[in-house]
């Protein structure tokens, strides 16, 4: 008979490496990291240039984001459909896109067509044409896109709170810009980002996969060795908002049958030196499934299908939040519960056996995590992005392993705050106003763009 | 090619190994064959409902506790449900692999004794969010199932989604949850698939010692998965709170796997991929009609489909866009297609399938997909021939006789103010 009364024991864990990497770096500065792999016949690559939307001025915001929109619009000698028939043909895929710290070339290719690819994927990151009717048709794209957020409960939340935590210039006004500074975009601000940003002493080039890392870095060398250099940009600062104590915004919907819920406040920089503790405390508060907040609101409460709290690691300190759509009915009794398990955490009682499975998971799942070459990918981006240690992955696991309850106690107590607090709720203001005053915050309600209801 | 050693267990269970030691993982992917084309109507969701349910604890398993075995040890798990079948997955490191299959075996063997009203009851109101989540309080969140129920009919169980409808969520009882377990949870129901970091003697060894004692069940109830002809195009349109019109359509196919549906998958990327698909050069690039256009089949076993949807750009009429690409099915079916075309969606189906092999739980998952619904986990090595054989007449011949008014379905969602 088996025996089914208790958990199978482990047999002894096995040797786990994260793949080898090869560097160089070209006289133009352009720096470039191969990892080999051979789970399948494909190839990765990725450019890296270290500026994206931070670098974008509030009355031009989305700028940025619309230059990444038009890398693929044209390139070398092709225009973007072109682009788009050759990428095909070597069996690939070619996006782009920008997010708060950087701008990315992204191409995922069979790996018998590697070489062909970079020449493609070279061009649009030294000889993009960024042409003037692409920008007018992307530009009505990007407008489109903005009036159908209207309708998206999650987005109008995340940029209302964005915006409530802080003041104009990056991190507040949305990556993809307002309907007003997306009309104001010029075809010479295009051009004069792409000019300034996109230099090979401000790049990253990461190529992962089945690919020999010395044939990579001199099929690199090649194609972008010529990339003339430039003067590397200088680092924007964000204006967070000071926040003295809780406050709800709420912003009708009338339609709503969820409360889509936000909480929280500015957190730390991707370079903040808790980083480790901050991890395994995240996780265990909200991070994961088996998290606390998500245990209470989902499993024990019924409250929601899902709730997660997050810090948002930018270059500059980004948001501290807890995220949850929860049913009309039980918008109070959520924020309630939420802003307990914030206080909870930071009263030190924090269990050794939840911290212990806490750990394990995130030292247990990393290997999973960077099986496929668009992943390994991603985590040497982050390196590139964050100027990690070249030994980061190596000694990944250690780090976490060495949290203690002390760490995640301490770290709990400095960077979360349920006493100052933005709360935003997008949802049926009719519903939930009245028992949202429950809970003794002031209540302001905004429209969905962020204007004060008198 | 995938070296795959494949066996049956005197219950029934189909088990699959594909020893791989390229990462010290393990990969243990459960496909049971039943879905939510296996309700009756009043009883939609419960396929669903029933998955929440079997994360809630078997009888050595505590409530919540199957989720902390796994990530605890740095597991990652799932499960999701379609119409035609649920699955249930844990990418474990490789010395974990009896937690995975101890975990498995429980709530296939002994799920009934931890059964409670109020695990049912909890799980029932997550379910509900999920609905209100994904579709009630988003945006042309409904459109899927208000196309299933357009294409059709009630007695055909494709009629409504997975998710279901609230009122039945809410009718469902303990008793439906023990029938149905009954009914489907059993070995000989089920696929168990293992990628990764083991050795295959030992692995064997596991999987009778957790495995092989459940009893297997009796004869399986009928369903009638025939679908009816539909004669005309079925249409509708509704006015909901969206800021831009949209159209959805659906396309009967033959089942997946059948020579018409591959023509149809790689029509589809002729249609509809990336910017120089056909429907996205004209309706997005050329006309600048649409905000955007996709066309994609789904991996369905008992009837093909094939969908698409355009959204309208701010100020062009919806009629406008459906005309536009009207005119271009008309012309790819009158003046076919190019090699490159062709060259390129076989390409993308070349690219698709290795990235499914890549990491183990993908691949664990997709030849589960090929032995639960084709018989023969062998289908994983072969997939692509079918792919390469394609001629360029073969899709023309398909778009001719498949993209056509009476073998479609079109939704047009307005907005209502």
């Amino acid at each position: 008979m088996t025996d089914r009364t208790q958990a199978p024991l482990p047999g002894p864990p096995r040797p786990y490496h994260f793949p080898h990497i090869t560097r160089a770096t070209l006289d133009n500065g352009l720096r470039v990291l191969v990892a080999q792999t051979h789970n399948a016949p494909l190839v990765s690559m990725r450019a890296l240039v270290r500026s994206g939307a931070d670098h974008d001025v509030a009355e031009l915001a989305g700028l940025a984001s619309l230059v990444a929109d038009l890398l693929d619009e044209g390139a070398g000698s092709r225009d973007g459909i072109r682009l788009a028939e050759d990428i095909g043909l070597l069996g690939g895929a070619l996006s782009t896109g920008a997010d708060w710290d950087a701008s990315y070339i992204s191409v995922d290719i069979l790996a018998r067509y590697a070489d062909k690819a970079v020449e493609i994927f070279s061009d649009i990151a030294s000889r993009a044409t960024l042409p003037e009717d692409a920008l007018e048709r992307v530009r009505t794209e990007r407008l489109n896109d903005i009036l159908q957020q209207r309708d998206e409960p999650a987005i109008i939340a995340a940029k209302r709170f964005s915006n409530l935590l802080y003041a104009p210039g990056p991190y507040s006004v949305p990556m993809g810009g307002t309907t007003d500074t997306v009309a104001r975009i010029s075809a010479d601000a295009v051009r004069n980002f792409y000019g300034q940003h996109f230099i090979p002493n401000n790049t990253s080039v990461v190529v992962s996969g089945d690919i020999d890392p010395a044939n990579a870095v001199k099929l690199v060398e090649d194609a972008l060795g010529q990339w003339q250099r430039g003067n590397e940009p200088g680092r924007p600062k964000t204006s967070p908002r000071p926040i003295d104590s809780n406050r709800i915004y709420l912003i009708d919907r009338p339609t709503a049958v969820q409360s889509e819920i936000r909480i929280g406040h500015v957190g730390v920089p991707r370079s903040c030196e808790d980083y480790f503790p901050l991890s395994v405390m995240n996780a265990l508060l909200g991070g994961i499934f088996n998290s606390r907040i998500n245990l209470n609101l989902r499993e024990r409460h019924g409250y929601t299908y899902g709730a997660r709290s997050m810090f948002a690691y930018r270059r500059n300190a980004g948001p501290f939040v807890v995220a949850a759509p929860v049913r009309n009915e039980v918008t109070t009794e959520s924020v309630q519960e939420v802003l307990s398990e914030l206080r909870r955490i930071r009263t030190g009682d924090v269990e050794e056996r939840e911290l212990g499975d806490t750990k394990s998971y995130l030292m247990g799942v990393f290997p999973a995590t960077v099986q496929a070459a668009s992943d390994i990918a991603s985590r040497l981006l982050d390196m590139e992005l964050y100027g990690l240690p070249q030994d980061y992955f190596d000694h990944y696991r250690e780090n976490i392993g060495a949290v203690t309850k002390e760490d995640v106690e301490r770290v709990a107590a400095k960077y979360i705050d349920p006493e100052r607090a933005v709360i935003v709720i997008v949802g049926n203001a009719k519903q939930v106003r009245e028992p949202l005053g429950a809970l003794g915050y002031p209540i302001e309600e905004l429209d969905i763009d962020g204007n004060a209801i008198a | 090619m995938l070296n795959l050693e494949q066996y049956e267990l005197g219950n029934g269970l189909r088990v699959i190994l594909n020893e791989d030691h390229s990462a010290p993982l393990v990969a243990v992917n459960l496909w049971y064959h039943v879905g939510s084309k296996n309700e009756r109507p009043g009883r939609t969701g419960f396929a669903h409902l029933f998955e929440h349910m079997l994360f809630s604890g078997s009888e050595h398993v505590g409530n919540n506790e199957h989720f902390r075995y796994v990530q605890s040890v740095g597991g990652m798990l799932n499960g999701t449900t379609s119409f035609d079948r649920t699955n249930y997955f844990e990418t474990l490191p490789s010395n974990y692999l009896a937690l995975g299959l101890w975990l498995e075996s429980d709530r296939m063997g002994f799920f009934l004794p931890a059964l409670t009203q109020e695990k049912l009851d909890i799980q029932r109101e997550v379910v509900k969010e999920e609905r209100r989540q994904h579709y009630d309080n988003v945006p042309y969140g409904t459109s899927f199932e208000r196309l299933l129920n357009l294409s059709y009919d009630p007695d055909f169980s494709y009629h409504w989604p997975t998710i279901g409808s609230m009122e039945d969520l809410e009718a469902a009882s303990l008793d439906d949850i023990r029938e149905f377990f009954g009914t489907w949870y059993r070995p000989d129901n089920c696929t168990l698939t293992l990628v990764g970091d083991f050795a295959p003697d030992e692995a064997k060894k596991l999987v009778e010692q957790y495995f092989g004692d459940i009893a297997p069940g009796g004869t399986f109830p009928e369903f009638d998965l025939q679908r009816r002809p539909q004669g005309a195009e079925r249409r509708e349109v509704f006015a909901s709170p969206v800021q831009l019109p949209r159209l959805y359509r659906l396309y009967h196919l033959p089942k997946m796997g059948a020579p018409d549906w591959i023509y149809g998958d790689l029509l589809s990327t002729v249609l509809a991929a990336d910017k120089a698909s056909r429907l996205d050069r004209v309706l997005v690039h050329e006309k600048q009609i649409a905000q955007d256009v996709a066309a994609y089949i789904l991996p369905t076993e008992a009837s093909g489909i094939l969908m698409m949807h355009a959204t309208a750009r701010d100020g062009v009429s919806i009629d406008t866009v459906e005309q536009a690409i009207d005119e271009e099915i008309a012309r790819l079916i009158s003046g076919g297609i190019t090699d490159d075309e062709l060259t390129r969606a076989r390409n993308r189906a070349e690219i698709e399938h290795a990235h499914h092999l890549e990491n183990y739980d993908e691949r664990a998952d997709i030849i589960g997909m090929f032995t639960t619904f084709f018989g023969d986990p062998e289908v994983v090595n072969t997939w692509l021939e079918p792919y390469a054989n394609a001629t360029a007449a073969d899709l023309t011949r398909v778009a001719a006789e498949y993209l056509v008014p009476e073998n479609r379905a079109t939704s047009v969602f307005v907005p209502s103010n």
